[in-house]
């Protein structure tokens, strides 16, 4: 057991290196100011307060956190569907309805958003819904992977049973499998709404360039302004938000585990 | 044995001349060193840079970047490279923070192939530090079959205020040229520092956003105004030449307010690790062959005299396009100056609470 433990000490190693360490430095610049070029360990809350108290920089809060949370509702809505169509079918056509789902996914997020840019190009549409469709594009696959997972578990006597009991079909769906495949939903839901509210690339190239989110805003004080404290307070908030909302969804996942 | 001697004591004979022609340095001497350069995007003719490799038996690392204020950023952090292409006034930045060498006279010896209009610049009084790449003026590109031509030039960057283009207009998302628009459309200094006149400038910047909802792009502006997406869109003369040879419904719109004229130049960091070979690359870059293919390529207007003259003149690649050669001797046009180091953070944020608005 002891040797075992000692394998993971590379792993360990990285993650104080690569994610612990600049954790720290972003919490450090958050809280500090910056002088003439040198950093002076100065405590402050300024950077906190200025991104709180500037209605700004708050609708933008607000538009990220929209759109992730429409995001993912349309990610299930289309997502548990389709998971449900695939683990219905043999066996083998699942495995061939996968491999075809994660294909896209394959492909760079970069080149994807492009060719969407390419098509939505033509329609007359609110940016705010071209960023939306590239979003629900893009992270549709995880979703339906994560659910599609879940039910696939699922033990098929469940239903049978359900069946003999005198349930009928849309009865059986409501309290068998739809309850049974919650966690299914809720590691989909990690695995969309974190990414979607911190994302800057598909705003940036869908939105047609008048549509600023969280993710734009951190670029832009980190590689414009070269102010890295501002910067980093934004980033804190995200990341709080973000830890905010995994509590949230573990908290979920228990109560409806306990069910 | 006697076979290899013959060979290297004719290698010798053959290298001879070469030696005497050039001064300064060695022609062979680079062979299999490696050259980094730092350009902007989209601002070479890869061909050049070949050639160049192949010449002189190097490598060249060859890396973009997209702005000024990224580069200086990186330059910070300790990144170096042998040749950088920073403007005017990030080099006015770099050499008052000691980032940058002197050019060494005895190999750039073909200073007097700049064009009048980029020599001995204010950011670089002698060209002690940089020899200037490409020059350029920031202006409107508009679609005359939407905006007549007499309509576009008696308000210049008023067609920002103009609300009969709202949803048609594209701008140029770089926080200095956004607020240098706003100062000289109110009359003021592109380098103010005056409290009052950066919030008038802010204000103008709101009203804009506000009335035409523009969309805020950078390289993408140029094939999209090719292909005639929107009706204008704020661009730097370069790329409106592109657009202008591309799109033959496009004209270029340099506002009467005044504008500002960018000097693109090429500079050694103080900390190069190849700083000869770099000078060697500089010669290379201004001399005629270079500068016209790279101008020919790019649509910037070339540092090279000969160069400007012979490609906007008859016959030449942008004979006619009215946005080739940049506008010189304007009173009203002014060169950047580096800002106090509280503005240059103020600025970008002010820009983002309008972008964001």
């Amino acid at each position: 057991m002891k040797s075992f433990f000692r394998m993971s000490y590379p792993y360990l190693l990285w993650i104080a290196l690569f994610i612990v360490a600049p954790m720290i430095m972003i919490l450090l610049y958050a809280v500090t100011r910056s002088g003439n070029g040198t950093i002076t360990f100065s405590f402050t809350l300024e950077n906190f307060s200025r991104f709180l108290s500037d209605p700004t920089f708050l609708r933008v809060l607000w538009t990220s956190l929209r759109i992730a949370l429409l995001t993912t509702v349309f990610c299930i809505l289309i997502g548990y569907p389709a998971a449900l169509f695939i683990a219905n079918l043999p066996e083998r056509r699942q495995t061939l309805m996968i491999l075809l789902l994660t294909l896209p996914m394959w492909i760079n997020m970069l080149l994807k958003t492009y060719a969407w840019r390419g098509i939505l190009m033509n329609f007359e549409l609110e940016s705010e819904i071209k960023v939306f469709i590239g979003m629900v594009y893009d992270f549709l696959p995880y979703m339906i992977i994560q659910i599609h997972t879940a039910i696939a578990k699922l033990d098929r006597n469940l239903l049978v049973a359900a069946y003999d009991l005198g349930a009928n079909r849309w009865k059986t769906f409501l309290k068998v499998t739809l309850p049974l495949s919650v966690p299914g939903i809720i590691s989909g839901i990690t695995l969309v709404f974190l990414p979607a509210v911190s994302s800057f690339v598909i705003p940036k190239l869908l939105g047609g360039g008048n549509y600023v989110l969280i993710g734009n805003l951190i670029e832009t004080y980190f590689l414009v302004a070269g102010d890295w404290n501002f910067g980093s307070a934004i980033s804190l908030i995200m990341a709080l938000i973000i830890i905010g909302s995994m509590y949230l969804t573990k908290k979920l996942d228990r109560s409806a585990g306990e069910e | 044995m006697k076979k290899t001697l013959l060979v290297m004591l004719a290698l010798c004979l053959a290298l001879l001349p070469a030696m005497g022609l050039t001064e300064g340095f060695d022609p062979k001497e680079f062979e299999g060193t490696t050259l980094n350069v730092y350009n902007w995007g989209e601002y070479v003719d890869m061909d050049v840079i070949r050639s160049f490799e192949k010449e002189y038996g190097v490598r060249v690392n060859y890396k973009t970047y997209e702005s000024n204020e990224y580069l200086w950023l990186q330059m910070q952090s300790g990144d170096a490279w042998d040749v950088i292409v920073p403007s005017d006034y990030m080099i006015e930045r770099l050499i008052a923070a000691n980032m940058l060498q002197p050019l060494d006279k005895s190999i750039v010896t073909n200073l007097d192939q700049l064009a009048e209009g980029v020599r001995n610049q204010g950011y670089d009084p002698d060209n002690t530090y940089s020899v200037p790449y490409f020059w350029q003026t920031m202006g409107i590109v508009y679609d005359t079959t939407k905006i007549p031509e007499e309509e576009m030039e008696a308000q210049g960057w008023e067609a920002y205020q103009n609300a009969s283009y709202a949803g048609h207009a594209y701008f140029y998302d770089s926080s200095r040229d956004a607020f240098m628009i706003a100062e000289k459309t109110l009359g003021y200094s592109a380098n103010t520092t005056d409290e009052a006149q950066i919030n008038e400038a802010y204000e103008w910047l709101r009203k804009m956003n506000a009335t035409l909802q523009p969309s805020y792009v950078t390289d993408e502006v140029i094939d999209s105004m090719a292909e005639g997406l929107k009706w204008m869109a704020v661009v730097y003369s370069g790329d409106a030449a592109y657009i202008l040879g591309e799109n033959e419904d496009m004209a270029y719109c340099v506002p009467h307010q005044g504008t500002n004229i960018a000097v693109d130049a090429m500079v050694i960091p103080a900390n190069a690790k190849n700083p000869k070979l770099a000078n060697v690359f500089i010669k290379y870059m201004l001399d005629y062959d270079a500068s016209k293919a790279n101008s020919i390529e790019v649509g910037y207007a070339s540092a090279n005299a000969q160069v400007l003259a012979e490609l906007s003149g008859p016959g030449g690649e942008y004979e006619g396009n009215a946005a080739y050669v940049p506008r010189a001797g304007y009173e009203k046009d002014e060169v950047y100056v580096d800002l106090p180091a509280d503005w240059q953070a103020r600025q970008p944020d002010l820009w983002a609470k309008v972008m964001a608005e």
